[in-house]
């Protein structure tokens, strides 16, 4: 098997496009990736396109648009890990040998459903009864403070930090610093969850060009590898599973550690999937970036800003950059890479050498969530 | 164990709740009878064994509330704020429910019936959980 890099990036600034067609949210970002990598385009061998809510033929649209088209392109949906999974599909498409060069894009258009929380599959007998997102998240939020005597005010913490990380991130939805009171007293959403613990609604686009290590340095110098690529689904359990400890991501952080060869311990930064603020206290634990129930105490210490022992959601993570979801777990991607490349501004990670980017979701009845793709990177 | 006959609205939740002679709400799952593996709501086949061979059963009236949040943005056909959770009962299922009353995570939650909104048909009616009499 053949090792794979990443050689280019390129995302659009997240935001709110709502007079956009999806098409040309798509192009720029790939656009961007193209020209970062250095690549006569032609030389792209195939496509795999995640979106979650974008509908049918993304990917030929968006590859339509700017004269590509006429090559295997494979539309990936898989909730908030669409283009994260994507991206697993083109890893093993280069490894298998069957290409030398994959473009892996991620897009979504929010905007188009109107505002109010992500809009879920009533085929499902949870949705149907009312289960939403922001409810999901705020009971595992319930069961953590209750089983680990952590306060609302605790788990807002991460808000403020992730927002401030966002000021210093041009592609961010969200680029004001706020404090723990405003954190506290915007509008309530699901109890313990006020509105600035939510990711917003947005818009988005991201793209990656894969590429196998014999071909990489023709293009760039500095080709990113990919020392780890992950997917895999939630299992289904019709009793009782426990909300504070998501299986998926320990199952999954696990077997990625494994197949990297590497520790917590070994990660200089790492993008995780803060849709909502306990969220990311869930995931410093899931990846052992510290124990059971020591979440808040990590948040607390420091060790998770820019600057601290492991920096966690430089970009602003999904609550500041934003959280466009089929376009999350690729531009989780540019953000590591541009990490460790030094590419990063005033939000860099200094001497950032491994990173890692953790996209999971996917609201359905029984699982602990759908789908968790997971990636460690090394410059 | 028959639904009593009613002119309130279709229930949300379908055939997975029956009234008794006494109008008290059970709920119905599914049993498998090749595994013995018990859920909520009833599927088609067995996620333990496979088998198709799955009898309607009822479930505990009485379980343990596991989480529970109350949500105050949520779809418009839902009254809000709405109290939403996951009740473990004693069979081994976790039921998602709508919920009554002031809580505290480990209480002991008694099935009913009750409306929990409102759309073009009407009053949304399904199965609530609420904290068991002392």
């Amino acid at each position: 098997m053949t090792g794979v890099s990443v050689i280019g990036v390129g995302m659009i600034p997240f935001g709110k496009y709502p007079d956009t067609n999806i098409a040309d949210l798509g192009w720029p970002a790939v656009k961007a990736a193209i020209k970062d990598a250095n690549i006569d385009p032609k030389r792209i061998d195939a496509v795999y396109s995640g979106t979650a809510r974008g509908g049918a033929m993304v990917g030929q649209r968006i590859m339509g648009r700017i004269g590509l088209a006429g090559l295997p392109i494979v539309n990936v949906e898989n909730a908030c890990s669409s283009s994260s999974g994507a991206l697993a599909q083109g890893v093993i498409a280069i490894a298998s040998g069957a290409y030398d060069v994959v473009l892996v894009i991620g897009v979504e258009k929010l905007t188009k459903f109107g505002g109010g929380t992500l809009p879920l599959d009533e085929d499902d007998w949870e949705v149907r009864l009312g289960l939403s997102m922001p409810a999901l998240y705020a009971m595992r939020a319930q069961r953590y403070m209750h089983d680990y005597g952590v306060t609302a005010e605790q788990i807002a913490g991460i808000s403020v930090k992730n927002r401030s990380n966002g000021t210093r991130n041009p592609d961010a939805q969200m680029k004001k610093e706020v404090t723990i009171a405003e954190v506290l007293g915007s509008r309530m959403i699901a109890d313990p969850f006020t509105l600035l613990q939510c990711c917003p609604t947005g818009d988005g686009a991201a793209a990656i060009i894969l590429a196998s290590d014999h071909v990489a340095r023709q293009f760039r110098s500095d080709p990113i590898a990919v020392r780890a690529s992950h997917l895999t689904s939630g299992k289904f359990m019709s009793g009782f599973r426990d909300m504070t400890s998501p299986e998926i991501t320990v199952r999954g952080a696990k077997e990625t550690f494994e197949e990297a060869g590497l520790g917590p311990e070994d990660i200089d930064v790492a993008e995780v999937h803060d849709a909502f603020s306990i969220a990311e206290l869930l995931y410093y634990e899931a990846f052992g970036f510290c124990p059971r129930g020591e979440g808040a105490a990590l948040l607390e210490s420091g060790a998770t800003k820019i600057g601290g022992r492991i920096p966690i959601n430089p970009s602003g993570g999904l609550l500041a950059k934003g959280h466009p979801v089929g376009a999350t777990g690729a531009a989780q991607v540019v953000e590591i890479v541009r990490q460790l490349r030094g590419e990063a501004g005033p939000r860099q990670v200094e001497g950032a050498r491994i990173g890692l980017s953790h996209a999971t979701g996917g609201g359905i009845s029984g699982f602990d969530h759908g789908a968790c793709s997971i990636h460690i990177f090394q410059r | 164990m028959a639904v009593e006959a009613t002119e309130k609205p279709a229930l949300l939740c379908g055939d997975a709740v029956e009234l008794d002679a006494e109008g008290r709400a059970h709920l119905i799952g599914g049993l498998c009878v090749d595994c013995g593996h018990r859920t909520f709501p009833r599927a088609p086949v067995c996620c333990g064994c496979m088998s198709e061979n799955i009898v309607p059963a009822p479930m505990p009236r009485t379980g343990t509330l596991y989480a529970f949040s109350t949500v105050h943005v949520a779809a418009k056909k839902w009254h809000k704020p709405m109290c939403v959770g996951y009740v473990d009962l004693p069979n081994g299922a976790r039921v998602f429910t709508h919920l009554r009353g002031d809580l505290t995570i480990g209480d002991d939650v008694d099935v009913e019936i009750a409306i929990v909104g409102e759309d073009e048909n009407g009053a949304i009616e399904t199965f609530v959980f609420k904290r068991s009499a002392p």
